[in-house]
């Protein structure tokens, strides 16, 4: 979370905002190389290539292509905000074109999710994990989905919309046990060394 | 005054007028707060963080974080693994008027009486900084059933148990099959049936929000608010305390801090609490040292940030193949205390319990396994209404290198060293954690669960031991009453006193303590000794 925790604390406008940094740790402002390549560009092709990471990396049947688009368009913003992470990424999708043999859109969800593999704990693709898996479950569309319902207090909570509605399983006693007390202490002999 | 002053709330009091000072307003401050005001003692209360109340809240998990969580910069260090998954987090802790009683769940077990005697129990466990508490739970008990009255323990006093909700149902059952006893949906903080003029819970399952409901306790909707009726609070939210002075004769005579608009005040002390969580607190008596106090305020045992203890704890997500929808309902209603003996045969020194834990998918995607990705972890977010999941809170060893220490390469916001926190486990807490996962296993799997999730430990929700309670002063930091050994009006009220960490929850143990602080505080001002 590091600098956007920072950052959020000096705007006044933080409570709207959102930690979505998380996991991120600053090691790849001294890991990687400091100065060299491009920033990273918001080309249609820039698009495709985090899209199709992101659903190899974050498989969901049901999900449609929404979600994925728009937790796309939040990495770009957060490399955007932040140079060497532009610039990470930009290599780090130039290498997966380059070990795709051109093409990293053109692989199959197997030899894609090699790749990505190989390359688990790159920074550029640690990177876009800790944005993609706050951008792509912290939003109502892929709750739904999920079979989460999101906010609940203005619907009178679950007490009367099915808080205790598991059926697949007796009731069962929500009472302390009423019988012999519990034992707290089993003396060995070796504790009394 | 001008207008670029502070918001304040309650009687204002003068600055240069010697109070007692309180730092912070959660558990600990909160309490003692209404504790002596409520006597008639005059009382600032310094609060980092913001007034938040039920309107301000949010049944969204983010947000709410981001509006309520303590983000200000810290670094970690050591074996941890939090240290790697969240390196600038290592607690999830709350800054604002009520501290983190706005973000917790409820669970208020009591310790037991040998916790209090860790060491003498356990014996020598090597690399473990163990300690007997200088007090018992006899003496501790009376607090405990006030504790329990003012936050409305269920099953406690006769008050009623909460009924089951789904995830509950799944643990329950669980249990029983596997031969554990000693379940129930409590004691749980939140109100089963109207109590204390607050309602009973609707079952939002965003407790950890805040709660708008006002069903369950903490100190924002019972002790500031009560505070300040009794017109002796002088409240001050957005003012974070940064150093404690001392006068010549070695006590503590002010507490400068930074108002709102980030201008240095001092506000006169007759007596300084120090109750800012187990990492500020420390944090703060280190940036208080002085020409008398090289090493840090209230340090010369050294012992200041050291045996930070973080309770052993983890999570077991289970898959069914059947919906539980456990994100309905009160998040940690729900407690298994079968394993929170003391039983060596175990392969281990002191116990654990099992407690529900509902996260929604925003947050149970960031925690179930940091950093994971791929079909495996895609699998567990897909079956998220299918999902039951429960918390292991058991005793971790206090270790001396477990401790907060001031980062001078790295400053805050307002150009302040950092916290460090460094914490390895101990080969216990390991022991203890693989055993209780295999537990998790044996229970979900008796239940017919497809598969278990071992979630690792997330940032620290329990912060403890940082300032200990001995009854030498050379190993620990305070008295048995809270008061520092070197510095005779000098206070710790929160967490950070612990002795040992004990397997339960601590927050029930933090109320009990502060409620007897007060009493020996009120006693100790009317004979003019303080
Ligand atoms: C999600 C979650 C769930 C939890 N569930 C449970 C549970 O079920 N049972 C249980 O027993 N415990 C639970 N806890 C833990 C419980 O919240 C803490 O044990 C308890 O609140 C600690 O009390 P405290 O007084 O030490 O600190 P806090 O309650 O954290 O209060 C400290 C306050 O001090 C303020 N502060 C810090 N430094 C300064 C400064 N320099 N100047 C001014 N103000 C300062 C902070 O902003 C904060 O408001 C939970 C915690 C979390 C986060």
């Amino acid at each position: 979370m590091t600098q956007d925790a920072v950052r959020q604390q000096s705007d006044p406008q933080r409570a709207e905002q959102e930690p979505t940094d998380l996991q991120v740790d600053t090691s790849a402002h001294t890991d990687e190389t400091p100065g060299g390549g491009a920033q990273l560009a918001d080309s249609g092709r820039t698009r495709r290539l985090l899209v199709r990471l992101l659903q190899v990396a974050y498989p969901h049947e049901r999900f449609p292509a929404g979600p994925y688009e728009r937790t796309a368009a939040a990495i770009v913003d957060a490399a955007r905000a932040d140079a060497a992470d532009g610039r990470a990424i930009t290599r780090g999708l130039a290498g997966l074109d380059r070990a795709a043999g051109g093409d990293f859109l053109a692989l199959d969800d197997a030899a894609a999710e090699t790749l990505l593999r190989d390359r688990a704990d790159e920074y550029f693709f640690r990177r876009i994990r800790s944005t993609a898996v706050v951008a792509l479950y912290d939003s109502a569309d892929v709750w739904e989905l999920l079979g989460y319902e999101g906010p609940s207090f203005d619907r009178g909570g679950y007490l009367h919309r099915g808080f205790d509605d598991l059926d697949w399983l007796p009731g069962a006693r929500v009472d302390e046990y009423a019988g012999e007390p519990r034992v707290e202490l089993v003396e060995s002999e070796e504790a009394a060394r | 005054m001008t207008t670029a002053e502070v918001a304040r709330y309650g009687a204002p009091i003068e600055r240069d007028e010697p109070v007692v000072v309180i730092i912070g307003s959660g558990a600990g401050g909160g309490t003692l707060a209404y504790e002596l005001t409520r006597q008639g003692a005059t009382c600032v209360v310094l609060e980092a963080g913001p007034y938040l109340t039920a309107d301000d809240y949010v049944n969204d998990e983010w947000e709410a974080f981001g509006q309520m969580a303590w983000l200000d910069m810290r670094t970690t260090s050591g074996s941890w693994r939090v240290a790697r998954d969240f390196p600038n987090l290592p607690a999830w802790v709350v800054k604002a008027v009520g501290g983190s009683t706005t973000h917790w769940s409820g669970a208020t077990p009591r310790f037991m009486a040998h916790e209090f005697t860790a060491r003498t129990t356990y014996g020598q466990v090597d690399g473990a900084s163990l300690l007997d508490w200088p007090i018992t739970l006899e003496e501790l008990a009376p607090y405990y059933d006030r504790a329990e009255q003012a936050m409305g323990s269920t099953h406690r006093h006769g008050r009623p148990a909460l009924p089951a909700n789904n995830n509950y149902t799944v643990l329950a059952n669980g249990a029983e099959k596997i031969g554990y006893r000693y379940y129930a949906t409590g004691p749980y903080a939140t109100n089963a049936t109207p109590y204390d003029g607050r309602p009973a819970s609707i079952q939002d399952g965003f407790n950890f929000q805040g709660d708008k409901s006002g069903a369950k306790w903490s100190t924002l909707v019972r002790e500031i608010p009560r505070a300040l009726e009794t017109g002796h609070l002088d409240l001050r939210p957005d003012c974070q305390a940064v150093r404690i002075t001392t006068d010549a004769a070695g006590k503590v005579d002010a507490v400068e801090y930074l108002d709102a608009a980030g201008a240095l005040q001092r506000q006169a002390a007759r007596v300084v609490c120090v109750a800012g969580n187990s990492i500020e607190t420390p944090r703060l008596l280190l940036m208080s040292a002085s020409g008398q106090h090289p090493d840090g305020l209230a340090n010369s045992s050294g012992q200041v940030g050291r045996n930070y203890m973080r309770h052993l704890t983890g999570s077991a997500y289970a898959r069914f193949e059947r919906p539980v929808r456990m994100h309905r309902g009160e998040t940690m209603a729900g407690i298994v205390a079968d394993e929170a003996r003391h039983d060596t045969s175990r392969g281990f020194a002191g116990g654990f319990y099992l407690e529900t834990l509902s996260l929604g998918p925003a947050f149970l995607a960031s925690f179930l396994e940091p950093g994971g990705w791929g079909r495996e972890f895609t699998t567990w977010m897909d079956s998220y209404d299918h999902i039951a999941g429960m918390w292991i809170v058991g005793e971790d060893m206090p270790q001396p290198g477990n401790r907060i220490t001031l980062n001078t390469d790295v400053q805050d916001q307002h150009g302040l060293p950092v916290p460090n926190v460094h914490f390895d486990d101990h080969p216990n807490d390991v022991a203890m954690r693989s055993y209780a996962y295999d537990a998790a296993d044996q229970l979900y799997g008796a239940v017919g669960a497809l598969a278990v999730h071992h979630t690792p430990p997330y940032p620290s929700t329990h912060n403890l031991g940082t300032c200990r309670m001995s009854a030498d002063p050379a190993d620990g930091v305070v008295d048995r009453w809270g008061r520092a050994h070197d510095v005779p009006n000098l206070f710790v009220s929160d967490g950070s006193v612990m002795t040992t960490g004990a397997a339960a929850n601590p927050t029930l143990t933090i109320v009990a303590l502060a409620i007897r602080q007060a009493e020996h505080l009120l006693a100790e001002m009317r004979q003019g000794t303080l």
